[in-house]
């Protein structure tokens, strides 16, 4: 998963606690800031001809990555590379709550939603920003997460927004009212279960994962009932036997140093340890209606780095997974790294496209952004690996194994690409992942299962006097080679914004929201906004006027100043 | 090899100190037994006299309910609290570390050495400890309050960790204690009971 690391210290820190903020959260003062205007009549419900034709729909945003497919690439133009640099702010939302924003906003017919730190969520105004309502969820008395008390949006179907919350429940709420309708108990919060993710709502079910990667869970991804919250199904990321194939090497065919003899002896002795072996699903699934199919990919092994207590390639941590959409039973996976203990995760969203084979043909594909600096592609129907791109940051010395004294490795623990959602261009052939290059050193510790609390086994620590940056890159689906290349000074969590204008969107921890030209990295457009851009930018239309959305608030595991605003820009 | 690079860093809140300050409540009926039996050792308030029982008043109240768990499934042992963790429902925990979080710590009587806590005081800096435990020691969440904690107790728990008689943290406090010497546990604990 995730770790806080600040630039400014020399030897840093791992692991985090954020946990039990809870009560505080729920007595933020002067909440109620605003006196709510009338909910806009043009709120529609959203009917699931709009959710599956979302890549088509100018208008509206209405999946946290944009479709189905993830895609982030927005089909409307009339923001583009040619007037792009006269783009100024139509407003600026300011919330309640000064804490981190990982919030893909959601768009219907000019009518805003939005989350924020803690749970609140809030309906405004899509062209002038003024709020319709606020909701504050009300956190149960625990609640256990690493890394920030983040949200990255609802989804909405129908006339109803899905939100997964810290305390680890699903809450459905009245879209044009913000009224709960009913919430359900997604797992337990003191094991080590919350929710951060934006939920993926289609046909009536509505799929979310669980983070938790950092306290011994057993993942999930699962599906409820849209009408009353009811479960419909489990597919636990951690099956039973989880020793799959004693793989060698990664997937990319480096040798990760293991000692399989070892590790088979103590399976053999004790394989018990699936009920706490970690894999959390914390970024949204993709899903392909053709084949009713769902997507995702699973997190780390618990605990992260102390790996002599886990045998086996821990299945199916650090894997994509397809699972069916109706039952959610096992399709395929492919496991990037067996047996993990850099807690180099697989967490970027799934994106659904297409990309040329090793024949040349064009076939669908399903890919992912690694916390190893690699784009993989995939074979959509079998999971097969057809190609990984170049390594988008430094490498060096994989697989070196985890030592009590420190053992340095790139990438560090955070990637790579984090959370942070990619974009494409399909026009272009391209992908575009913001990326983080942080020297660590991986340090392991003997760690037994601590009841729910921060299970890492080790620590992970910045190295003292190396450089920390960014990298904005852009790669060719169908050949994996590195198109260009934007080094930024901070490392980027976010994700990134795609348009059909040839532009692309992304923000920087120093406050800088910044447009691209897709086709060659020329930087077009800046707008400081005066607290980290660490969220992904959304776009839509009102009145056939296109804007561009993105939250200002911050990041909590980069320490990038917090905020409180989402700002909102288009042409003059 | 350095101490910095042993340091096992936790925890960093950043609502910390968000929850607005409020006068105790008094505890219900059901509360109030449960805390009869904490208050022969811990005091009515958790502020204990025997410097060998840790202060309750003022510490984390998350800090509490874990340990109060960990006691009860095995993590943590101690032959006083054993018995009486058992008997602790998760409802119960939780109102008990409610309580104790809201109580005012007393001062701890000890008389510190001035040279011993100047060099705790460089220790606590050296071994990046404020990086978890917060500046001056007031914790957060589950990262416990030491502050104007007993002398005696502090000393005893760092021992505990390093030589892993303590492990209910999975690890951490092991990979910090690994690199202080007897002197600095000393240092560290004249440091700590000090700060209030």
């Amino acid at each position: 998963m995730v770790h806080r690391l600040k630039f400014a210290h020399v030897a840093v820190a791992s692991a985090l606690a954020l946990s039990a903020v809870a009560a505080g959260a729920q007595e933020i003062s002067g909440a109620a800031t605003t006196t709510a205007k009338p909910m806009s009549n043009a709120l529609v419900p959203i009917t699931g001809a709009m959710l599956s034709g979302a890549d088509g729909d100018a208008k509206n945003w209405i999946h946290s990555n944009g479709n189905y497919s993830n895609t982030r690439y927005y089909p409307g133009a009339q923001i583009n590379t040619g007037n792009v640099a006269k783009m100024k702010p139509a407003f600026v939302f300011q919330t309640a709550v000064l804490e981190s924003m990982e919030t893909s906003p959601i768009v219907i017919n000019g009518v805003m939603f939005l989350t924020t730190s803690f749970n609140h969520v809030y309906a405004i105004d899509a062209v002038t920003g003024e709020e319709f309502w606020h909701y504050k969820h009300k956190m149960g008395p625990i609640t256990t997460f690493c890394c920030g008390p983040n949200n990255r949006g609802v989804a909405v179907e129908g006339g109803t927004l899905f939100m997964g919350t810290l305390d680890a429940k699903l809450v459905a709420l009245d879209a044009k009212t913000g009224k709960l309708l009913w919430e359900t108990q997604i797992a337990d919060p003191d094991k080590g279960y919350s929710e951060t993710m934006a939920p993926v709502v289609v046909d009536g079910k509505v799929l979310i994962g669980t983070n938790g990667g950092e306290y011994g869970i057993r993942g999930f991804v699962k599906a409820f009932d849209a009408k009353d919250g009811k479960l419909l199904w489990t597919f636990y990321t951690i099956p039973e036997k989880s020793e799959g194939v004693w793989a060698k090497n990664d997937l990319t065919g480096r040798d990760m140093h293991r000692d399989i003899d070892a590790e088979k002896a103590a399976y053999a002795k004790d394989s018990s340890f699936f009920q706490t072996l970690g894999g959390g699903v914390w970024m949204a699934p993709a899903v392909d209606l053709k084949t009713k199919t769902v997507f995702f990919v699973v997190g780390n092994p618990s605990p992260d780095l102390y790996g002599a207590i886990r045998p086996g390639d821990n299945l199916y941590t650090d894997s994509m997974v397809a699972v069916d959409l109706d039952k959610g039973t096992y399709k395929w996976h492919s496991q990037y790294i067996a047996h993990d203990v850099w807690d180099l995760d697989a967490v970027s969203p799934v994106i659904l496209t297409q990309a040329k084979d090793a024949s040349g043909k064009m076939v669908d594909v399903a890919i992912h952004g690694g916390k190893t600096g690699h784009v993989y592609v995939h074979a959509r129907d079998t999971g097969k690996l057809i190609r990984f791109s170049e390594a988008m940051v430094p490498q060096e010395n994989m697989w070196v194994l985890p030592t009590k004294t420190g053992a340095r490795m790139l990438p560090g623990a955070n990637g790579g690409v984090e959370w942070s959602p990619m974009a494409i261009n399909p026009k272009l052939r391209m992908a575009y992942a913001a990326n983080l290059h942080q020297p660590m050193t991986y340090h392991v510790e003997e760690a037994a299962y601590p009841g729910g609390k921060l299970w890492l086994g080790g620590a992970f620590k910045t190295i003292p006097g190396e450089e920390q940056s960014g990298r904005l890159v852009a790669v060719n689906l169908d050949s994996g080679k590195v198109a260009w290349t934007v080094k930024t000074p901070q490392p980027l969590i976010g994700g990134v914004l795609a348009t059909s204008g040839d532009l692309v969107f992304n923000g920087e921890a120093n406050g800088w929201f910044k447009a691209f030209d897709a086709r060659n990295g020329k930087e077009l457009w800046k707008y400081y906004c005066g607290a980290g851009v660490n969220a992904p930018a959304v776009s839509y239309m009102v009145n056939g006027k296109q804007y561009v959305a993105v939250a200002a608030g911050g990041n909590n595991q980069i320490d990038a100043k917090r905020g409180n605003s989402v700002f909102v820009f288009a042409m003059p | 090899m350095s101490m910095r690079s042993f340091v096992v860093f936790a925890a960093l809140a950043l609502v910390a100190g968000r929850a607005a300050a409020q006068t105790p409540p008094a505890p219900d009926a059901a509360l109030q037994a449960k805390l009869q039996l904490c208050a022969a050792c811990h005091g009515p308030t958790g502020n204990s006299t025997d410097p060998q029982y840790p202060i309750l008043a003022g510490q984390t109240a998350r800090y509490i309910y874990l340990e109060l768990k960990d006691y009860k499934e095995g993590r943590r042992h101690d032959p006083s609290m054993d018995p009486i963790a058992a008997t602790l429902s998760p409802a119960d925990m939780l109102a008990l570390g409610d309580f104790f979080s809201k109580q005012k710590q007393a001062p701890n009587g000890f008389k510190a050495d001035g040279a011993k806590v100047a060099a705790g005081a460089k220790k606590s800096d050296e071994v990046l400890c404020p990086m978890c435990h917060l500046g001056g020691f007031v914790g957060q969440n589950e990262i416990p309050r030491v502050a104007g904690q007993h002398y005696a107790y502090v000393k005893k728990q760092l021992t505990d960790f390093k030589a892993r008689r303590r492990t209910n943290d999975a690890g951490n406090m092991t990979s910090v204690a690994n690199t202080l010497s007897d002197d600095d546990i000393e240092n560290l604990a004249h440091y700590t009971a000090n700060l209030n």
